[in-house]
């Protein structure tokens, strides 16, 4: 196989990751807030996040070249351009699958016994605790869920980071790009074994995701 | 121990009562029984005393909620020792679980216990933390229906050996019929609160008697020497407020409406003529219908239908005994 096609898909993978693991970071707590704290603006703020799941990725990724780019808030504010950049096709692909990620999340809180956090707090145990023996063990096939589907959302991006990153061979070139990039050129043969692979992947991810929803709401049953 | 909660959200409410044993706080759904019971445990925001004031982890109240809120993951030791520090939590949880009687079901997950034994793997847990006050709600709830009332006593029994004062909100009278202390709560307040006996024989209010189980009660207008009700005098020894002419509710159970025989000679007082609507088994005695100046359910136990052999439809002679007659303040609700 094209060797241009395993830096293209290591590329890939190393931005979905650095993506997921930041979006568990950052979506834990904005999940949990909208799953159990009233503010004002709430809708608004819910309409803000999952707006990428509706924009064009072009739309969304013309406005993040514009504020990554040269020119933007972003580089004026930091003094570097992130703009086609593996930093910055990590910081679109956040934006983009954030949806995916704090819809996951949030369900898998609202599927949390709110009865087991109350019982927790009378027994007079310290909150980290409450955290490490209960929330996280009850929750955690959600989360994994949530995590795996937004790491294979960002394996499948392809307008935003097309948008932010261009087509760099080996510094941004993403797997999806490249594929385009070989139908462009009428490589038909190559783009089949590199959309084979994409396929069995994203496959594979998707099964382990439905695998750890089904064992979240096992526990879910008992708990009654 | 003395209580006295007021509550603003999500319902209002003002309750003032003394906690004495094992004590029963008796009211319909929706008047807030579960809202006093989490404001005591500090999850509901609430003024008052015991207790006021303090977030719920520094309150020192074991609190079961309806569902019992195991822990679903743990074992039944691991859910005993979550509230336990040091290292020999495990042996303390098995200690408590054995003091619940179940040592040998230490290592089995909530979801393979019955709801009894769940009941007391969430009592051992909440004895872990050395509470001074128990609060349950609807313990009764989670109970198979055959096994109820041993179950029941046996958690009675249980916290009676702990020395535990406890506090347990239900709408079921079997539980009531437990208690040290009875408190009956209504919308917004509490009715009445008494040793069981004084108030299962004499609530103060109809919405009390309804409570427990009184299934006879009627408007009636208090006369001379007893009260008026269906055209028909009912001779009662009259309580101190009760003046002629007022209107009240009078209350008799259906157990204590007596069948009596056609065919001797009447008792002297209070006897109503009619028919027998409707009688059908209940267990093993039988609830009926009595249909004459007044409508009145009875219950026969099975050792008297047995005697009498009544059926729907047959003429009917009943007795109501001034001391079965309960009369209590009030002006017809309808």
């Amino acid at each position: 196989m094209d060797p241009l096609f395993w830096t293209a898909l290591r590329l890939s993978l190393e931005v979905a990751l650095w993506a997921s693991a930041l979006l568990l970071l950052l979506g834990l707590p904005l999940a949990w807030a909208l799953a159990f704290h009233r503010f004002p603006g709430k809708p608004l703020v819910e309409a803000v996040f999952l707006l990428p799941l509706v924009l064009p990725p072009t739309v969304l990724g013309f406005y993040l070249l514009l504020f990554l780019g040269p020119e933007g808030p972003w580089t004026r504010l930091t003094g570097v351009s992130w703009a086609f950049r593996f930093e910055g096709l990590v910081f679109a692909s956040i934006l983009f699958s954030l949806p995916f990620a704090l819809t996951a999340y949030r369900e898998a809180f609202l599927g949390l016994d709110r009865n087991l956090l109350e019982v927790a707090r009378t027994l007079g145990v310290p909150r980290w605790k409450v955290w490490a023996r209960v929330v996280l063990p009850l929750v955690w096939p959600g989360l994994l869920s949530g995590t795996l589907l937004a790491f294979a959302h960002t394996l499948g991006e392809f307008g935003v980071v097309l948008m932010v990153g261009g087509s760099i061979p080996g510094k941004t070139q993403m797997v999806s790009i490249y594929l385009y990039d070989l139908v462009q050129a009428l490589r038909f043969r190559e783009a089949a074994e590199a959309a084979s692979v994409l396929l069995l992947l994203s496959l594979a991810i998707l099964a382990a995701a439905r695998v750890l929803e089904a064992k979240g709401r096992a526990w879910r049953s008992t708990t009654a | 121990m003395e209580v006295h909660y007021r509550i603003r959200r999500p319902i209002a409410l003002e309750a003032r009562f003394h906690l004495r044993g094992f004590t029963v706080l008796l009211g319909q759904s929706g008047v807030g029984k579960t809202t006093l019971l989490k404001a005591l445990a500090g999850l509901v925001p609430a003024q008052g005393t015991p207790f006021g004031g303090l977030p719920p982890e520094r309150r020192p109240v074991g609190y079961l909620p309806q569902d019992l809120a195991l822990f679903p993951h743990m074992t039944a030791w691991e859910n005993v020792a979550f509230p336990l520090r040091g290292k020999d939590r495990r042996a303390r949880a098995l200690e408590l679980l054995s003091r619940v009687g179940l040592q040998d079901h230490a290592h089995k997950r909530p979801g393979e216990l019955s709801g009894g034994q769940r009941q007391r793997v969430a009592l051992a847990r909440a004895l872990a933390r050395k509470p001074e006050l128990l609060l349950l709600d609807e313990p009764t709830s989670a109970l198979d229906p055959l096994t109820k009332g041993q179950v029941l006593s046996e958690l009675v029994d249980l916290l009676r050996r702990e020395g535990l004062p406890a506090l347990a909100v239900s709408h079921d009278p079997v539980l009531a019929g437990m208690a040290d202390w009875l408190v009956v709560m209504g919308r917004g307040g509490i009715l009445q609160e008494g040793p069981p006996e004084a108030v299962w024989a004499a609530p103060a209010k109809v919405e009390v008697a309804r409570l427990l189980g009184y299934e006879n009660l009627f408007p009636v207008r208090v006369r001379e020497d007893g009260v008026e009700a269906g055209g028909v005098l009912l001779r009662l020894p009259l309580p101190p407020w009760a003046r002629p002419g007022q209107r009240a509710w009078l209350g008799v159970r259906a157990a204590e409406v007596l069948v009596v025989r056609q065919d001797l000679p009447p008792p002297p007082e209070n006897v109503l003529e009619g028919h027998l609507e409707r009688l059908y088994p209940e267990g093993l005695a039988y609830r009926g219908l009595f249909q004459g100046p007044l409508a009145l359910e009875i219950l026969l136990p099975r050792h008297v239908q047995e005697r009498l052999r009544l059926r729907p439809g047959q003429p009917l002679r009943v007795v109501l005994k001034p001391r079965y007659l309960h009369l209590m303040p009030g002006e017809a609700e309808e």
